[in-house]
């Protein structure tokens, strides 16, 4: 009675109390603290995380219905409410309601008795606590009413935890019948308890527990096995406990010896530390999956627990059983998703760095341990017979399966994977095609490859493409397709790589070649011809617009950087040009390519002063100049031959995918292969290194180098090469000139190899005409024809006033046809009259010739016929009386350029010799004058000094100089013959730079020698013996007397051999004088008063030719103006003196 | 006659061009004048003409020219110097440039603010005339000025009348400008 009387009491105030907190009731156990249900005495932390009060509360409040939680609070041993005795006494409840709840909350508490989880991970794990024995300890002290349950539920699970692999249905053994009892009275709780008022699904109850379990025990050991791993070996302290415990030994071994071995690493540490990277993470990966494989069994037994026990109420709840499959997999999915979602990131780097390297070995990556190791390892696709590769994938098989099944293997996983198969394919096309343009090794064409590569239309490809889709088909798609597969656990599912995915992959991996053939454009340009197999790697991966644009900017930025810069001389830079039009055209002959890149190129050309010149001079350069060329080019191809498997990774430095994990340049120990590593931007650092292997052969980089480079061309001499051997150079134009039409491709209706426009041409695109076309190419580029065409007409005029040379029979000949092949390609390029002065030119020179051998047989014929003729009455004292040899070229004088008249005084034989030629032209041409350029030509000399006889060929100033030293010598009776310089200024009319020079060259000859005594000297003497200065005693007559038989061509050696070195010549000053004009026209009008800059900046802006002055050079200038009073300097700027 | 026209009108373009070499660049339809102002300014510095000289402005404007012409001998300007400015169109030459006197000066066909009248700088313009024919030419309107057509009315009047006073007109108005 007085229970009754309790329990109403108890009653009502449970009521009350959940009027004002709402507690749920259906909640037969606290839910925030499930630890009040373990058994366990000395739970670390079974500290209800409610407050004292709300404790006391619940305990009042549950004590009715609720035994085991008292039972619980008695044995932990914590203060006693005085509530808390009242509900101690009635386990038989009075009333059908309450006697219904209890029978419940007795059968709840068995059945999560049952199902509990211990406070570690995993009971029969190393890496638990020791709890199990404690447990087990704890056991006799139950005093419960199912008291052996807990125990068998334990054994039980002791006994089948290695065998009960958490798939599957249920596989533990026949839990006790007072579990199934107690199951069956849940499970059915609505028709055998119908008062019980708090009921609760079990189901649910096990999902939390195990929630909370993961998150208070699990995801700690996880952080532990990372930092374990990462950090050495810290955590093996606790291992002691679990030995005793002797299930799951086969695991356990394998954990020791994973831990073994990482001590093992742990000591040796440091010192190899690296080379065991993979090992680590390998070890933290499996730590890690053990850790959740025990944890999951755990978890899976009790819900195999609790499905059993739907399955044998099959009968009674027939819609219970049915979904215990459904359940399963819910409670499988949950679970996965509660481990996916709580990895820490460190086991997501450790599995990643595994996934690498094992990915790496099954598609032929070397890891970056094994390029360290010296070994030049090249990507390649692994033979089907290598076993490492069958173990690496093995291995990863058994990895991911195993990661699947703890729950690893979801989104996150899928991401990761992706990531490294990505950087995979990246590491792969860089480090198998960098700097490899040619087919790589044969045995890329693996025998597997039968399906989709083959009936793709890759007619076209190139060897590095087809290996490459070789290798996406045969080794990259089917590591996604193992793994994807293992992963999808849908086997009916569709393929997790279909076709249309290997497709993608490859097209991936063309756009990854396409972006390494960009980058390496211009080594490829520089490596032409022997590139042509990475072009066409890129004519069949450029395929868009945007990859077109790439390749166009990313080129220019190459050329920016590597080109044109002033480090490269203006030969150079053509060569490349001509590479660049070459290369350009073969990728692309619609030249949109090409035209996108040359602006740049164009625009720094026109600085260059001196590039028409390389290239008419290049058009001209002399069959022999060219058979050097040539041979010097075999050299360098076969010194690129023998380094060309050296120099593969010579861009890893500038690698735009270099992932850490891969080579990288830092690695130092690779001597041999980095000797090619440089590019042409870098060359002032790598110049030592390049001796042994030129990376460009095609170009000299090191002008200053002679020794390692020993015949550089000094001319463009491709140029001629193409004029003499390319028919294509000429025949377009003849075929354009004959079928004017064919400019008009796009009407030429026949043509069967039509495309149309590409799809960046610009609006004015016009159709080019199918051949390169360098040497039109060239020349349009390097601006006007005018301009082109004034500095062929120098050069031309230059070259055909040369002195004949001495070597070939004929060579003056030769290089006429040379001229004359030139001359008339540009006549077709340009039209005869813009070149009509460089015909006169050759003319002259014809001509001349002639009427010079015209002149002299008449002379001689007048001579022996001295009666007849009245013109060439002198005629035979020319050879005979003065023994000089007297010839002449005759120019006319409106089309040569720069021809300045250099005043001076010929000796006097050379000057009767000119009034005699002079009186012969006249009479062969009347009507027409002779004006003699004393300074060109070409004088034989031959002198007779006391001890020796020098025979010089020398310019006409030189020979006049030395011909004073003659004249000087009558007087003086005993000494060699002295002059000064003023004395020659006196007598010669010469400018003094130019006496000088010329004093020098005889100086330099040993002819003269300069007179030592004052310090100012510059008086020479006639050295007439060689040894001893000046000891002129002997002989000095001979000289007067014998001086030569000059033979004096007025022919030009335009740059007046020395003159120009110290004096100006008369170009120089009259450049000077126009300058000046300038500065005083823009003082007087533009400004008063200029600053330095200023100035320079105007002119280069304002003369049409360019200004090719330093701000240096002009201010010396102005210096010179103002010391000689014509400016001023007033506030840093210039002005003109007022007059 | 068009014919003719038109090569009157290129001759003058073409010629110098291709005799002094020009500029690197190809021609766009744009630099047309500039690139004739250059060639022009290359004549006036290779042969320059005594008494007059010009340049183009300090600011760099290729359409923009200075140019100074010195009084001729025997006439009311001798011994003073004008400051002009010229500011080409365009499509200079086939349009005039815009010619004023930056110093003040007082001429029956220039008025108070510079501006002049002159034939070919307006309807008489072709593009055979460049800058050095046009600074010859108002040189000698120094000497000679159109009556006929004045713009200061007073200077024309006292040119054909009052020499003296005409001098004293000239002086006090001239007085050298600087540069801006």
């Amino acid at each position: 009675m007085p229970a009754a009387v309790a329990s109403q009491w108890q009653d009502r105030q449970r009521r009350v109390f959940q009027s004002v907190f709402q507690t749920d009731v259906a909640q037969p156990t606290p839910q925030s603290n499930p630890s009040t249900l373990l058994p366990s005495p000395e739970l670390p932390f079974g500290v209800p995380t409610t407050s004292l009060l709300g404790q006391q509360q619940q305990d009042a409040l549950q004590s009715h219905g609720h035994p085991p939680a008292d039972h619980h609070s008695l044995r932990r041993g914590s203060p006693e409410p005085p509530l808390q005795t009242t509900p101690a006494q009635p386990l038989f409840p009075p009333t059908a309601a309450t006697n219904d709840q209890a029978t419940y909350d007795r059968a709840w508490h068995v059945v999560t008795a049952h199902i509990a989880l211990p406070s570690s991970a995993t009971a029969d794990d190393s890496f638990g606590m020791p709890t199990t024995t404690s447990t087990l300890a704890a056991e006799p002290q139950q005093q419960q009413p199912w008291p052996s349950s807990r125990r068998r539920g334990g054994r039980g699970r002791d006994a089948t935890a290695p065998a009960s692999s958490s798939s599957g249905p249920v596989s533990g053994p026949a839990p006790g019948g007072d579990f199934h009892e107690a199951f069956a009275v849940l499970a059915n709780a609505h028709s055998l308890l119908p008062h019980a008022a708090r009921t609760g699904d079990i189901l649910a109850w096990h999902v939390r527990q195990v929630r909370a379990h993961f998150a208070h025990h699990v995801t700690p050991l996880l952080a532990g096995c990372v930092d374990d791993g990462g950090g050495g070996d810290g955590g093996d302290g606790d291992e002691s406990g679990g030995d005793g415990d002797g299930s799951g030994g086969k695991m356990k071994e394998v954990d020791d010896q994973g831990r073994r071995r990482r001590r093992a690493v742990g000591v040796k540490g440091n010192g190899k530390g690296k080379g065991d990277y993979y090992e680590r993470h390998m070890v933290i990966v499996m730590s890690s999956i053990r850790t959740l494989e025990g944890a999951l069994r755990l978890y899976f037994y009790g819900l195999h627990q609790l499905l059993s026990g739907f399955a044998r109420l099959a009968d009674v709840a027939p819609e219970a059983a049915r979904d215990a499959e459904l359940l399963n997999a819910r409670f499988r999915r949950d679970l996965h998703a509660l481990v996916g979602g709580s990895v820490p990131a460190g086991l997501i780097r450790s599995v990643k760095a595994v996934l690498v390297r094992l990915a790496g070995t099954i598609l032929g990556i070397p890891s970056p341990v094994e390029v360290g190791g010296g070994r030049a390892a090249r990507p390649a696709p692994p033979g089907s017979d290598d076993l490492k590769v069958q173990a690496a994938r093995e291995r990863l098989a058994e990895l991911v399966q195993q990661l699947q099944n703890v729950g690893l293997a979801g989104e996150r996983f899928q991401v990761l994977f992706a990531e490294v198969m990505d950087t995979m394919m990246s590491n792969f096309v860089i480090g198998a095609y960098a700097g490899v343009w040619s087919a790589p090794d044969t045995r890329s064409f693996s025998a597997t490859m039968d399906s989709v590569s083959r009936g793709a239309p890759l007619s076209t490809a190139s060897p590095c493409i087809m290996s490459l889709n070789d290798w996406v088909e045969n080794h990259f798609a089917r590591l996604s397709f193992e793994v994807l597969a293992c992963i999808s656990g849908n086997p009916q599912g569709p393929l997790p790589v279909s076709l249309a995915d290997l497709k993608m992959y490859q097209s991936l991996a063309l756009g990854r070649l396409a972006a390494l053939r960009i980058q390496e454009l211009f080594d490829i340009v520089l490596a032409w011809p022997a590139s042509r197999p990475a072009l066409e790697d890129l004519r069949a991966t450029i395929t868009t617009a945007a990859r077109r644009k790439q390749l166009t900017n990313s080129f220019s930025r190459a050329l920016q950087t590597r080109l044109l810069h002033p480090g490269c001389s203006t030969l150079e830079i053509l060569q490349t040009y001509i590479s660049i039009i070459r290369t350009l055209h073969a990728l692309d002959p619609s030249k949109v390519l090409l035209s996108r890149v040359e602006p740049g190129l164009r625009l720094y050309l026109c600085q260059r002063e001196d590039a028409v010149r390389v290239v008419v001079a290049g058009l001209l350069a002399s069959p022999d100049e060219m058979r050097a060329a040539r041979k010097v080019k075999e050299v360098w191809r076969q010194q690129r031959d023998e380094a060309s498997q050296a120099t593969s990774r010579r861009r890893d430095h500038n690698n735009p995918f270099a992932t850490p994990g891969m080579p990288g340049p830092s690695s130092p120990g690779t001597p041999q292969p980095r000797a090619a590593h440089r590019g042409f931007a870098a060359r002032t650092d790598t110049t030592p290194s390049h001796t042994p292997v030129p990376t460009t052969p095609s170009r000299p980089t090191l002008p200053d180098k002679p020794a390692e480079r020993p015949s550089l061309p000094k001319k463009l001499v491709e140029l001629a090469l193409l004029l003499t051997n390319d028919p294509s150079q000429a025949q377009t134009r003849r075929g354009a000139a004959t079928a004017p039409s064919s400019d008009d491709a796009d009407l030429d209706w026949a043509d069967p190899s039509w495309l149309p426009d590409p799809i960046d041409a610009g609006a004015h695109y016009k159709r080019p005409r199918r051949s390169e076309d360098v040497i039109g190419t060239l020349i349009s580029a390097l601006g006007s024809e005018d301009a082109f065409i004034k500095e062929f007409a120098a050069v031309l005029a230059e070259r055909l006033l040369l002195p004949p040379s001495s070597s070939g029979d004929n060579p003056a000949q030769q290089r006429f046809e040379q001229e004359l092949r030139v001359l008339e390609l540009l006549k077709r390029r340009f039209g005869e009259a813009s070149l009509q002065a460089c015909d006169v030119m050759i003319r002259d020179v014809v001509d001349s010739r002639r009427v010079d051998a015209g002149i002299s047989k008449r002379r001689e014929r007048m001579g022996r016929e001295s009666a007849e003729g009245m013109e060439g009455a002198e005629a035979m004292e020319m050879g005979t009386r003065d023994g000089i040899d007297y010839h002449a070229r005759i120019l006319s004088r409106l089309f040569w350029p720069g021809l300045e008249r250099e005043h001076f005084l010929l000796p006097a034989v050379v000057v009767q010799q000119q009034e005699r030629y002079e009186a012969g032209y006249e009479g062969l041409k009347s009507r027409r004058k002779l004006t003699w350029l004393n300074q060109l030509g070409q004088a034989r000399v031959e002198i007779e000094l006391g001890d020796r006889t020098v025979t010089v060929d020398c310019n006409p100033v030189e020979a006049t100089v030395v011909y004073a030293f003659q004249e000087g010598g009558d007087d003086g009776g005993g000494g060699a013959v002295q002059k000064s310089v003023e004395e020659l200024y006196e007598q010669l009319q010469m400018d003094e730079d130019l006496i000088t020079t010329a004093l020098q060259f005889w100086a330099g000859k040993g002819v003269l020698r300069r007179v030592p005594g004052a310090a100012s000297s510059n008086t020479y003497v006639v050295a007439e013996t060689l040894s001893g200065p000046a000891t002129g005693a002997a002989a000095p007559d001979d000289t007067a007397t014998d001086q030569p038989m000059e033979e004096e061509e007025e022919s030009a050696t335009a740059a007046a051999a020395g003159a120009a070195k110290q004096g100006m010549s008369a170009k120089e000053r009259e450049r000077r004088d126009m300058y000046w004009r300038y500065i005083q026209g823009m003082l007087t009008n533009a400004s008063a008063s200029m600053p330095l800059a200023q100035m320079a900046m105007m002119m280069k802006m304002l003369i049409a030719d360019g200004f090719p002055w330093s701000n240096e050079e002009l201010q010396d200038f102005l210096g010179e103006k103002v010391a000689g009073g014509e400016m001023e300097v007033v506030g840093g700027k210039y002005r003109l003196v007022r007059k | 006659m068009s014919f003719a026209d038109e090569s009157q009108n290129s001759a003058p373009d073409n010629a110098p061009a291709s005799k002094l070499g020009g500029a690197r660049k190809g021609a766009e339809p744009g630099q047309n004048a500039a690139k004739r102002l250059q060639t022009e300014l290359m004549q006036l510095m290779t042969s320059p003409a005594p008494g007059v000289s010009a340049f183009p402005s300090a600011d760099g404007n290729l359409l923009s020219w200075r140019a100074t012409i010195e009084g001729p001998e025997d006439t009311p300007y001798s011994g003073l110097t004008f400051k002009l400015s010229f500011e080409f169109p365009s499509n200079y030459p086939y349009a005039p440039p815009t010619v004023l006197f930056r110093t003040p000066i007082y001429h029956p066909n220039v008025d108070f603010s510079g501006r002049i009248c002159l034939d070919i700088l307006k309807d008489k313009w072709t593009a055979a005339y460049n800058i050095q024919t046009v600074l010859l030419s108002l040189q000698s309107l120094l000497g000679e000025p159109n009556n006929a057509s004045p713009l200061n009315g007073e200077a024309a009047e006292l040119w054909d009348n009052d020499p003296t006073l005409f001098k004293t007109k000239v002086m006090d108005r001239h007085k050298d400008v600087e540069d801006d």
